[in-house]
């Protein structure tokens, strides 16, 4: 253990462990709680108190309950966009990476248009028109993502497939496929990995822009419309009710996305050091 | 449609930035640095921050905020005070028959000095016939209009003949707001027009800002308007996220008072307020056409006991409301029949119609206000009694327009004015001949269902002038409707606005609208 925290895992350890205790704290929330996340089961805006942790929102449903499933929902979300966009992003900057030419060329145009356009504005416009489907609003944020981590992905693929042992490989007749597989893949995944992850926080944060903005499901118990519809009871600010129902959701996504952020930053520094 | 409706907005703001840029608008009449009439404040602001159009009668929102701002740039024939119609710009009217004669005030003017005349308002009619207006009191350029012809008599007198005359007419003549003809009659397309003098109107107020992204509006006192004095040299609509907080910062000079705050606020001597009991309500709409399984009353019956109503009252409405009644017309209205069936919540007896029907709606809803809280109620309720219900939610013109083209099977809308007296609401609501004629929200009925007996009634109370006659024929429409359910009733939401006395107490409350920032005389000396 000392060891690792010498050779600087330590800090992404403690990151892990909070997440760990995050997830654990929710999952007993979405599990084990007794109260449910859409069904009213306590009186209308009732302060913290044993019957409910966190309280009730105006329609009487119980705070944890829904903090609980938003951090599953804000979760999944994010694990699915950073899937998406290590798929997406890994796969394309792979192969403008290793062919070159032409391939390279359209790949990086791509990048470049896509590293262009700013994210939120273009976001909250698709998603006015199309963004209550939550497969959408992931393939919509994963579309915005993918290009850093292609571009990425491309440079150290470009490097790697220069060296000795990929260039005899080569030479002795082995294909595209199998010098990707064997040789690159193992070089490349980190850098897929860690721009992947990056993405996890980025996502959670723009659904719950999308969310506050009122572009997602209306009914979804998500963090970004629990913060939407508490800011927006009128005078929350001259009641009490801001302490449980408004600084409840918003503490959650700070300490989500604050781990995340930081555990794929120290990823980073960790497994890719003097390489990007 | 919507994608259309949302480019054209688009492209509707781009211009009206245009226009900003190109200086459109009409002068301000009167400037900071002049000397004011004894009373008049130097500006009164009011919460903004959403976009109700551009304030010409083509080009304003259909709802409430959006004509109110209109009619400070227009002026109309009549006005309404506490108590009945007074002149506007007409000093005088006398009725024969079906001719109602109008005398204009002396004086009268359009905003860039041209007189006001008679020839006006007979062009203002023809071209509201050929471009029925947003706010559309004459039915122009529909089946439904009014008006039979008109004849100028002379420069300042006009005489309208109706086809039949009832006892709305004199103000429906008196409501339609009055075109400048010097601008107008070279204009083709209304709808989208913002050239030269798009914004001089007839009316007490200039509109020297607009912004519409930012929902900013300012209007400017008119020097020597003919129908009085205005109580603030400017009015600005400011942009606020919390209008509370602007409020207390001294940033606007009225505002809603939420219910749970309101005895906090009652303990300040220096704040008035303003009541609108029961005058926002809440109905959910059944597309039959889309629906049709809802044709059969027992499901529309059972709706009813499904829905927990007296919880968006407590929950949503922080208990400042009532359970809506099914006949429509509020409780508290000097119309309202207490013979309407009442439905009370039983989620059982809804089960035991509706579980077994295998039924599946999409419930439509704006995503403001607490839209989406009551939706969220209907559909926990809905599902409880085993209708599988999605909500989808827009911003409120959206899902106007959705609910006025027929794009919904269950539709959630809510607005003010239900407590309108009298409540001639009914007609453009449930009468066959009458509903979803435009975006108003009191035009919004119920889409494929006709029903003869309704019809008759809606209609046939405009040509009762007597009173009590009147009012029995309300009050049995109203128990028509509970025991027919055209559509379902929600709730009731009283309201208080408060001001502060010291900054200005004039604000007012016609005999037939409660908001009183959204009426003319709030804004005029008294």
């Amino acid at each position: 253990m000392g060891k690792a925290i010498r050779g600087g895992w330590g800090p992404i350890l403690i990151l892990c462990a909070g997440l760990l205790a995050l997830t654990a704290f929710f999952a007993w929330g979405a599990l084990a709680w007794p109260c449910s996340p859409t069904q009213p089961s306590g009186a209308s805006l009732e302060a913290p108190g044993a019957a409910h942790w966190l309280g009730t929102d105006d329609l009487g449903i119980d705070i944890y309950a829904q903090l609980s499933q938003g951090f599953f929902a804000s979760m999944s979300l994010g694990l699915a966009c950073g899937a998406l966009t290590g798929l997406i992003g890994g796969g394309l900057g792979m192969l403008a990476g290793y062919k070159g030419g032409g391939v390279q060329a359209a790949v990086d145009l791509a990048v470049q248009v896509f590293l262009a356009v700013p994210q939120l504005p273009v976001l909250i416009v698709l998603g006015a028109f199309w963004g209550q489907d939550r497969r959408l609003v992931i393939g919509l944020i994963a579309a915005f993502s993918w290009a850093p981590v292609a571009k990425q992905t491309a440079a150290k693929t470009r490097s790697a497939a220069h060296r000795t042992y990929v260039q005899a490989a080569r030479s002795w007749g082995a294909n595209s496929w199998y010098i990707l597989k064997n040789h690159l893949a193992a070089e490349v995944l980190p850098v897929v990995l860690v721009g992947a992850l990056a993405v996890v926080g980025k996502a959670i944060l723009q659904e719950s822009a999308l969310a506050y903005l009122g572009l997602s499901d209306p009914t979804a118990k998500s963090w970004g419309l629990m913060i939407n519809r508490a800011s927006r009871f009128a005078g929350i600010y001259f009641t009490d009710y801001w302490k449980w129902w408004l600084a409840a959701p918003v503490a959650a996504l700070m300490l989500t996305i604050l781990f995340t952020r930081l555990l794929a930053r120290r990823l980073e520094q960790r497994l890719l050091e003097g390489d990007v | 449609m919507k994608f259309v409706s949302r480019l054209f907005s688009a492209a509707a703001a781009l211009l009206i930035l245009a226009s900003l840029a190109a200086g459109c608008f009409a002068a301000p009449a009167a400037s900071a640095g002049e000397s004011r009439p004894d009373g008049q404040v130097e500006v009164l602001r009011l919460e903004g921050g959403t976009d109700w159009g551009a304030p010409t009668p083509f080009q304003c929102q259909s709802r409430g905020p959006g004509t109110a701002k209109m009619e400070l740039v227009y002026a109309s024939l009549l006005e309404k005070d506490e108590t009945g119609d007074i002149g506007w710009l007409a000093e005088s009217w006398t009725v024969d028959g079906k001719d109602y004669t109008f005398t204009l005030r002396q004086g009268a003017a359009f905003q860039d000095g041209e007189p006001l005349t008679a020839d006006d308002v007979a062009f203002t009619i023809d071209y509201y016939n050929a471009h029925p207006p947003v706010s559309n009191p004459l039915a122009a350029g529909t089946d439904a209009c009014i008006l039979e012809g008109y004849t100028v008599v002379d420069e300042r007198t006009i005489t309208l003949t109706v086809k039949a005359p009832d006892g709305d007419t004199l103000t429906s003549l008196g409501s339609f707001e009055i075109l400048p003809r010097h601008v107008w009659e070279s204009v083709e397309d209304p709808y989208t027009y913002t050239g030269e003098g798009w914004l001089t109107g007839s009316g007490a107020w200039a509109c020297t800002a607009y912004d519409g992204p930012t929902g900013s509006y300012e209007f400017t006192a008119v020097n020597d308007f003919c129908a009085g004095t205005q109580a603030a040299a400017r009015i600005q609509f400011v942009p606020a996220s919390d209008a509370l907080l602007a409020f207390e910062n001294g940033e606007i000079d009225i505002t809603g008072v939420p219910a749970d705050l309101l005895d906090r606020y009652r303990a300040d001597e220096s704040l008035g307020f303003v009541e609108k009991a029961d005058d926002t309500g809440y109905k959910l709409l059944i597309n039959f056409d889309e629906c049709p399984e809802f044709l059969d009353i027992a499901l529309r019956q059972a709706v009813y006991a499904a829905l927990d109503r007296q919880a968006v009252v407590d929950k949503v409405f922080r208990g400042a409301g009532s359970v809506g009644s099914a006949g429509y017309v509020p409780r508290s209205s000097l119309y309202y029949s207490p013979d309407c069936v009442e439905y009370p919540y039983d989620p059982e007896a809804a089960r035991a119609v509706l579980a077994d029907k295998n039924l599946s709606v999409t419930l439509l809803a704006a995503d403001s206000g607490s839209d989406v809280a009551i939706a969220e109620l209907i559909q926990l309720d809905l599902e409880a009694a085993g209708v599988a219900v999605t909500v989808e939610s827009y911003d409120s013109a959206t899902r106007d327009s959705m609910v006025n083209g027929g794009d919904y099977q269950f539709a959630l809308v809510g607005n003010g004015g239900w407590g309108n007296n009298p409540p001639t609401y009914l007609r453009t609501i449930f009468s066959d001949v009458s509903k979803n004629q435009g975006g108003n929200p009191h035009s919004m009925g119920p889409i494929g269902y006709e029903n003869a007996e309704i019809t008759a009634l809606a209609e046939g109370q405009r040509t009762e002038t007597d009173f009590e006659a009147r009012k029995a024929m309300f009050q049995q429409l109203q128990v028509l409707i509970s025991r027919e359910i055209p559509l379902i009733v929600i709730a009731n939401q009283s309201s208080y606005s408060m001001y502060r006395k010291d900054c200005y107490d004039g604000w007012m409350k016609t005999y037939a609208y409660q908001q009183a920032e959204q009426n003319r005389l709030s804004y005029m000396l008294r």
